[in-house]
């Protein structure tokens, strides 16, 4: 007998969606035939919005783009407008850009492995990672005034230096973390049920990967390594050593072994980070905002998130305003195009499963 | 890097006569193609240029030449160079040319132009409508695009809001209550 092919709705309110998007799924019994991304329920016309203000005020918008970690955001900006500028940044103010960088990568990573075993069944293992995470946010909330947007880095350098005894707490998380990623093995990585369910799940070949764009954890489990923070250096990174780890299983499990890994590596980039970190500025003021004009010219700068490269194009036509701000996001491949196709013959079990492994993230792929 | 990019550029004009090479003063090298020639050049610059890795297409609408831009943004893995692939087209009843057989990502990308700018891709008709639905205003992305008209005309204004009156001063006159002491010196006269 043949089986009826039926439609059905994920989202765009479903607790295994990592956000607000939907994803129509034709299944055979539970067997996806095919899957469609369907975006639009989070639209906020940050784009369009950025074109009718003045550069300082951009800055508030941007950090909204991404949720779980906006910092990327805010540097990319402030950078792109230092490029077409000219302006120089000190190197005090580099190294706290790194050091928020890495510790949002930290939170955003805690918040990945409650997701990603979250999406497994295994539920203790959100509660704790979500409440770890807590403890990087009382750090931003003692240095910038708000847990998770946090209008910090802006053009010249950041906000305000560290406050008193600030470095000895990050330190002192940094360590506590360190602890816990022992727990989080044998809650996640070293739990059977973890690896049956994420071992040959979402399969994507390396060739397929450098074709279609893929960046980060997804591009660095299939066995690629390549990190904007060695291939194109920016801030001090350069100056900091750390490795990319890679893997070569291209499934779900190498992504959750390339992010356990890199967790390491964001802890030692923040310790260097405090040893090294130079006295000094840590702002190159800008002139008045209201007047404040920015040199003709487009630029394209690009971090490494934790998802993986996360690019700014702005484009100045020398005015107040600028001309043109457009995102790149990790998301807006890999949860459409690389989604789509992932999909195609997985099991309807998995699909939340997948788009956590992949770093799916909704207000990046609308903004 | 800098005998990198200069060897680039001068294989680049080497190569492809057809496009205009430079070098970016904020790093990387430029192409301007036109649209003719675009998807040659891309996929020259793919397969014997190693530009594998399509970072980024992006539009930029210039209002007052009555063009709008496209940008290309590539990324080789081995030389480590950004590159810049630029072609103008006519703003009105122009379009652009798809390229979703090179990089099926680019796919995504056409769909939001064509919807946010209203700039139809050859080779890419009738795109699944991407984050916009059942729109049928000017296309919003674009530079004489209103967003206040338009949301003045769309939506209305919620009762106490009209003016942008301040609500604490509207909400006390209709139920008598007094603004308290500490948000007197915030409120509008």
């Amino acid at each position: 007998m043949r089986e009826k092919e039926t439609t059905l709705y994920l989202g765009p309110q479903h607790p295994g969606i990592t956000g607000n998007m939907m994803v129509k799924l034709k299944v055979t019994g539970d067997t996806i035939v095919r899957a469609e991304t369907h975006v639009g329920y989070l639209h906020r016309g940050f784009e369009k919005l950025m074109e009718v203000r003045n550069w300082m005020q951009v800055f508030p918008i941007v950090c909204r783009i991404c949720v779980p970690e906006p910092d990327p955001n805010e540097e990319n900006l402030a950078r792109a407008i230092e490029t077409l500028e000219g302006r120089e940044v000190p190197e005090r103010a580099q190294y706290i850009r790194v050091m928020v960088l890495e510790l949002a990568r930290l939170a955003s990573y805690l918040l990945w492995f409650g997701g990603q075993s979250g999406s497994a069944g295994l539920y203790t293992m959100p509660q704790w990672s979500v409440g770890d995470r807590d403890y990087i946010l009382d750090l931003f909330e003692e240095l910038t005034g708000g847990r998770v947007y946090h209008m910090y880095i802006w053009a010249g350098g950041v906000r305000r230096d560290l406050p008193e005894g600030f470095a000895d707490r990050v330190l002192r998380v940094m360590d506590y973390l360190e602890k816990r990623l022992k727990h989080y093995d044998n809650l996640m990585l070293d739990n059977s049920i973890f690896q049956k369910r994420a071992q040959g799940v979402g399969v994507i070949d390396r060739e397929k990967a450098l074709d279609w764009g893929i960046v980060g954890p997804p591009l660095r489990g299939c066995g690629f390594k390549h990190d904007v923070r060695i291939d194109d250096p920016y801030l001090v990174y350069d100056k900091l050593k750390f490795e990319v780890p890679t893997e070569t299983g291209c499934d779900v499990w190498a992504r959750a072994l390339v992010r356990r890994r890199e967790f390491e590596q964001s802890i030692s980039i923040i310790r260097q980070v405090m040893e090294k970190m130079p006295g000094g500025d840590f702002y190159n003021k800008v002139p008045n905002p209201l007047h404040w004009k920015v040199p003709a010219g487009d630029v394209y700068v690009k971090t490494e998130s934790a998802r993986g490269e996360f690019g700014y194009y702005v484009v100045s036509d020398g005015s107040d305003k600028p001309r043109r701000v457009h995102v790149r996001g990790p998301a807006y491949v890999h949860g459409i195009t690389l989604l789509e196709h992932l999909l195609q013959g997985a099991n309807l079990a998995d699909v939340s499963f997948i788009m956590n492994s992949l770093g799916t993230c909704p207000p990046e792929m609308e903004r | 890097m800098s005998d990198n990019i200069q060897n680039l550029q001068k294989s680049l004009s080497e190569r492809l006569p057809q496009c205009s090479v430079k070098i970016r003063k904020h790093g990387g090298v430029e192409l301007n193609s036109s649209k003719e020639n675009l998807v040659g050049v891309l996929a020259h610059l793919r397969e014997h240029f190693g530009y594998r890795h399509l970072s980024h297409i992006s539009c930029v609408d210039w209002l007052e030449q009555n063009q709008f831009e496209l940008v290309y943004i590539l990324w080789n893995y081995e030389s480590r160079i950004q590159l810049f692939v630029k072609v103008r087209l006519a703003r009105e009843n122009g379009s652009g040319i798809s390229i979703r057989h090179l990089w099926p990502q680019a796919d995504t990308y056409e769909r939001e132009i064509a919807e946010m700018y209203g700039l139809p891709f050859d080779g890419n008709e009738n795109p699944r409508e991407l984050i916009l639905e059942d729109w049928d205003a000017m296309p919003p992305m674009r530079r004489d695009f209103d967003t206040r008209a338009y949301s003045k005309e769309a939506f209305y204004d919620r009762p106490g809001r009209e003016d942008a009156k301040d609500v604490r001063s509207v909400i006390s006159g209709r139920s008598g209550e007094e603004i308290p002491e500490i948000a007197i010196p915030y409120t509008r006269k």
